[in-house]
């Protein structure tokens, strides 16, 4: 399985970049809403859509695809 | 030479090699509870556990686990290992589960119908929807005795008593008035099987038209028999689906259900590694998880509730775990014994 993003779905609301649990383990303020203060982390919203950043450190565990509102983000 | 065939159905699947005998192993998705037992335990490295989170969280069209039928040698140690019965091996159509060479888990879920009074509750906690109860409810007539009646000419037809019955034994045949026939209804009766003399609809007749009393308490030992209070049924614990986890025999209120399950252990969560995504809510098959709500504003709670009062040990939560909180020990496996040493460290090794 792999992370994928479909940047014309994307709103840019960022919530799968607070969802994503290691997201929150490498940049703790993401869980509080705040954007990533680091690059480390698998995804962020850059210029109002999602970017995937690293991943590969992505554990497949499904909660962004759970979360995004416009199925821009999911495991295939 | 002989090779292995894989013939896949759906999600399922069947690895098969017909030599001298035939060896067939069975794979049921619906089953699987994504432990990676069998993964662990497969000598050849033929299994890999698929990713069970997005698999069961995004209802994705994807097995949880993957045999490589190239590499499988048809050991039957998977099957073994499955705490389910999601890998199931059968040599010339006989499953080693009934073959005493091969070990077996020491597990069973029973509910006693000598002692189960079908109140179901075991099949609503059951978080494998495995219980069946079956159950048939006396006649409400039976457990109730008493007389009455209508006075149909005292009676106005206002319909307050029809509309009162709680049992939903009175009726009113209502009709338009007419200059022939000036009245508001033709008939009005009480269906003497569904009344329970509560006595309602005496009390509240504007004009006393009813005449009715509750026998029951007087002489309700002489009019009614116990035997039809009797509630009758039946339990069925569907064995595919079961996981032992202990939930039935917890919630049973007249201690009917009895659990043994597998493996004995220890399950450790960290709290401060945790970020509430769910996973292991999700993918526990025994409802060992739980988000703990605060009992009024302000308080902190844990993250994430776990009983392991529920827990068989399993390890899918810790597969499954995106940010390493969730540690699962298993100190104790109950199998049956087997002259194999392979077959015996194997089972050992399933203890961490």
């Amino acid at each position: 399985m792999e992370l994928k993003v479909e940047q014309d779905n994307c709103l840019g609301c960022g919530v799968c970049v607070v969802a994503c649990p290691v997201n929150v383990s490498i940049s703790p303020e993401v869980s509080g809403g705040h954007g990533s203060k680091t690059e480390e982390v698998i995804m962020m919203v850059e210029n109002g859509v999602i970017k995937l950043f690293s991943p590969e450190k992505c554990t497949k565990c499904g909660t962004c695809q759970m979360f995004c509102p416009t199925d821009a983000i999911w495991l295939e | 030479m002989v090779s292995n065939t894989k013939e896949v159905k759906d999600l399922d699947f069947d690895v098969t090699r017909s030599a001298d005998e035939v060896r067939k192993l069975a794979f049921k998705d619906e089953v699987c509870i994504g432990c990676g037992i069998c993964e662990k335990v497969c000598p050849v490295e033929a299994i890999e556990l698929g990713d069970i989170g997005a698999i069961v969280r995004t209802e994705a069209d994807e097995a949880k686990i993957c045999v490589d039928e190239n590499k499988c040698v048809l050991c039957g140690m998977c099957s073994v290992g499955c705490p389910v019965d999601a890998l199931e091996f059968t040599i010339d159509g006989e499953s080693i589960k009934n073959m005493d060479v091969y070990p077996q888990y020491l597990s069973s879920a029973e509910i006693d119908d000598e002692t189960c009074i079908y109140c179901k509750a075991c099949e609503m906690a059951c978080p494998r929807e495995a219980i069946t109860i079956a159950r048939e409810l006396p006649e409400r007539a039976n457990l109730v005795t008493g007389e009455i009646e209508i006075d149909k000419d005292t009676c106005i037809h206002c319909g307050i008593c029809e509309e009162m019955c709680p049992a939903d034994a009175i009726t009113m045949d209502s009709k338009i008035p007419t200059s022939s026939d000036p009245t508001v209804a033709s008939d009005i009766n009480v269906d003497q099987d569904k009344c329970v003399y509560c006595l309602i609809c005496k009390k509240a007749c504007p004009v006393d038209a009813i005449m009715a009393a509750c026998r029951t308490c007087s002489y309700g030992e002489y009019d009614l028999d116990p035997a039809d209070a009797e509630i009758k049924g039946s339990s069925f614990i569907d064995d595919d689906l079961c996981v032992r986890c202990g939930w039935c025999e917890e919630i049973c209120p007249v201690d009917a259900a009895k659990v043994k399950k597998p493996f004995k252990g220890e399950v450790t969560v960290d709290q401060d590694k945790c970020s509430t995504c769910g996973a292991c809510v999700d993918i526990c098959p025994c409802d060992v998880y739980s988000f703990p709500q605060p009992e009024e504003s302000g308080q902190i709670v844990d993250k994430v509730f776990k009983d392991e009062t529920y827990c068989i040990y399993c390890g899918a939560c810790e597969n499954v775990c995106p940010v390493d909180a969730i540690e699962v020990k298993r100190t104790d496996v109950d199998y049956t014994p087997t002259k194999s040493k392979s077959w015996k460290n194997k089972m050992e090794s399933l203890k961490t």
